[in-house]
């Protein structure tokens, strides 16, 4: 199936780097890093103590609704929005929970649930209703992309714009479940598709984003940062947490959002991908971009700004809009060499060029996989 | 078996945990530790499906939770608070995708994988029968098996909605 285009009018961004895309951008298209010693709490004990963090934030769940409030603030902004639209505009949030319910006592559990979190972050932010509340782990942020640009572009929906808001801080309780795990990158380095990489590192991610029908924009007098032109959603059927090594679901996913936007493989003229660094995951997903007849050029900004678990795929949206409209490819930062297991063009050093379409990928837990297709 | 017309999906196979003759706790599922949560939502799935039509290709799996699973949460919190370690398990249920994915691969569900809180728990099933409509009518689901988790006391419903509206 078709859908028409959403337009992309407006975006705040948050990362290690700070508030602001200036120094993420920048990192982003040179290969820099943001991985550091985890100074926010107590490390000792850990594996590895090593994350992506904002200098400056506690990470604690008042840090993080200012930061939305702060994101969804500047996006508006730059939409152009006035207080009132605004008020007017739902929210679709993409989040891990309250980050107190976990000590909460019983009688306010359900004072934290994450719809009521949502719900104050609107009403800080000065925003409509709450749409959606997703808390699928890794894919939160491109699903929820992905809902709001299907509501949108579905006439009978009635919604001509949706505000998208992401966010995770690098926090104790995660932290500790991704050590115990031993899936952490055990030389303090994010290496996606390389040879010799050895896992992921988190970092601090939020994000929110304007999205609205072309005809609204146009009528606001507007032009569009970037229009998402495709998306898609799949599932694996394959394990717990686990990827399908064949990478069959994210090649469905790559396949129905270049169908949905009327586009072919050899279109795709750069793929932000998911490439969280890990042995296994990255060999999926390199079989499915191969699969899905993608050839671009391939990056992944976790290698720089971390993996942002729930908000990841908003703020890897939010580079890639940016990259579209600079013609400048995100460097896959941390790259040792080819790995035979991952044949793709990586992108490891600085490079310019005019891609006119983007594939923003994202896999997560229980097989769950999304592709967004952006169009300068 | 009964069929139910919502918003232009057919639901079929609703199920309930507990129903009248349950355990006091789901049957623990390999992998899952510490909390009930993932045994409650795959107990109550497979009572769904076993009394459901067909799931078509695509079938997603939407998981409405207000609080997910909070024992799990709190074990680990416990943890850190007190310098204990935490167990390497916990990873691998860190969030409600988890049981989604023992659901995908058990089942063959190979539609969307989608995890949300309800706007109030009153809503939690029009909300994910909302959102497995979205998903359908945007051509990524061929249907949904749509399942309500609470704990504490541990609580769960769950239908497969499919397009069309025939009646019987």
């Amino acid at each position: 199936m078709t859908s028409p285009a959403v337009a992309i009018s407006g975006y705040g961004v948050c990362t290690a780097f700070g508030r602001g895309a200036g120094d993420l951008l920048d990192a982003a298209w040179t290969g820099r890093p943001a991985f550091g010693p985890v100074g926010r709490f107590d490390v000792a004990g850990c594996r590895v103590p090593v994350a992506a963090t904002a200098p400056g934030l506690g990470g604690g769940p008042d840090d993080l609704r200012a930061e939305l409030v702060a994101a969804i603030t500047t996006a508006a902004a730059e939409a152009g929005l006035s207080a009132g639209e605004l008020a007017g505009t739902p929210l679709i949030l993409a989040v891990h929970g309250d980050p107190a319910l976990a000590r909460a006592s019983d009688d306010d559990r359900e004072a934290h649930r994450a719809s009521w979190y949502a719900a104050g972050v609107a009403a800080a932010a000065g925003t409509g209703a709450v749409l959606r509340t997703y808390t699928s782990a890794c894919v939160a942020a491109s699903t929820a992309v992905a809902a709001a640009a299907a509501m949108i572009s579905r006439s009978e929906a009635a919604i001509e714009r949706i505000v998208v808001a992401a966010g995770y801080l690098v926090e104790p309780d995660q932290f500790a479940i991704f050590d115990a795990g031993r899936v952490f990158a055990t030389d303090g380095s994010v290496r996606p598709f390389s040879a010799g990489r050895t896992g992921l590192l988190l970092g601090d991610g939020v994000a929110a984003v304007v999205l609205e029908s072309p005809a609204a924009l146009r009528r606001r007098g507007r032009e569009p940062l970037a229009r998402l032109r495709g998306w898609a959603r799949t599932g694996d059927a394959y394990h717990v947490c686990r990827a399908r090594p064949d990478g069959a679901g994210v090649s469905r996913a790559i396949g129905a959002a270049l169908t949905r936007g009327g586009l072919r493989p050899g279109d795709v003229g750069y793929v932000n991908a998911h490439g969280s660094g890990a042995r296994l995951g990255d060999r999926a997903e390199a079989n499915a971009l191969t699969d899905a007849g993608v050839r671009a050029p391939v990056s992944s900004t976790k290698s720089v700004h971390g993996q942002a678990l729930e908000a990841s795929g908003l703020v890897e949206l939010v580079i890639t809009v940016e990259s579209l409209r600079h013609g400048r490819f995100p460097v896959n930062a941390g790259y040792l060499g080819r790995d035979d297991d991952c044949p793709l063009d990586v992108v490891d050093a600085p490079r310019t060029g005019a891609p006119q379409y983007a594939l923003s990928l994202n896999s997560g837990f229980g097989g769950a996989n999304t592709a967004l297709l952006v169009a300068a | 078996m009964t069929i139910t017309i919502h918003s232009g999906l057919s639901l079929t196979g609703r199920a309930d945990w507990p129903e009248p003759g349950d355990p006091p706790e789901p049957p623990g599922i390999a992998g899952f530790v510490v909390s009930t949560f993932a045994p409650l939502v795959a107990a109550v799935a497979q009572r769904c499906l076993a009394r459901a039509a067909a799931p078509p290709p695509a079938t997603a799996i939407v998981i409405v939770t207000g609080c997910g699973d909070v024992a799990s949460a709190r074990h680990v919190a416990g943890a850190i608070d007190a310098g204990a370690r935490v167990g390497p398990l916990m990873f691998f249920q860190s969030v409600p995708n988890a049981v989604a994915g023992h659901l995908a691969a058990r089942y063959g569900l190979d539609g969307p994988v989608v995890c949300l809180s309800p706007a109030e728990p009153a809503a939690a099933l029009t909300d994910g029968l909302a959102e497995a409509a979205l998903l359908i009518a945007d051509g990524d689901a061929g249907g949904a098996l749509v399942i309500v988790a609470e704990q504490d006391p541990d609580h769960a419903y769950a239908v497969l909605a499919q397009p069309g509206g025939v009646g019987r």
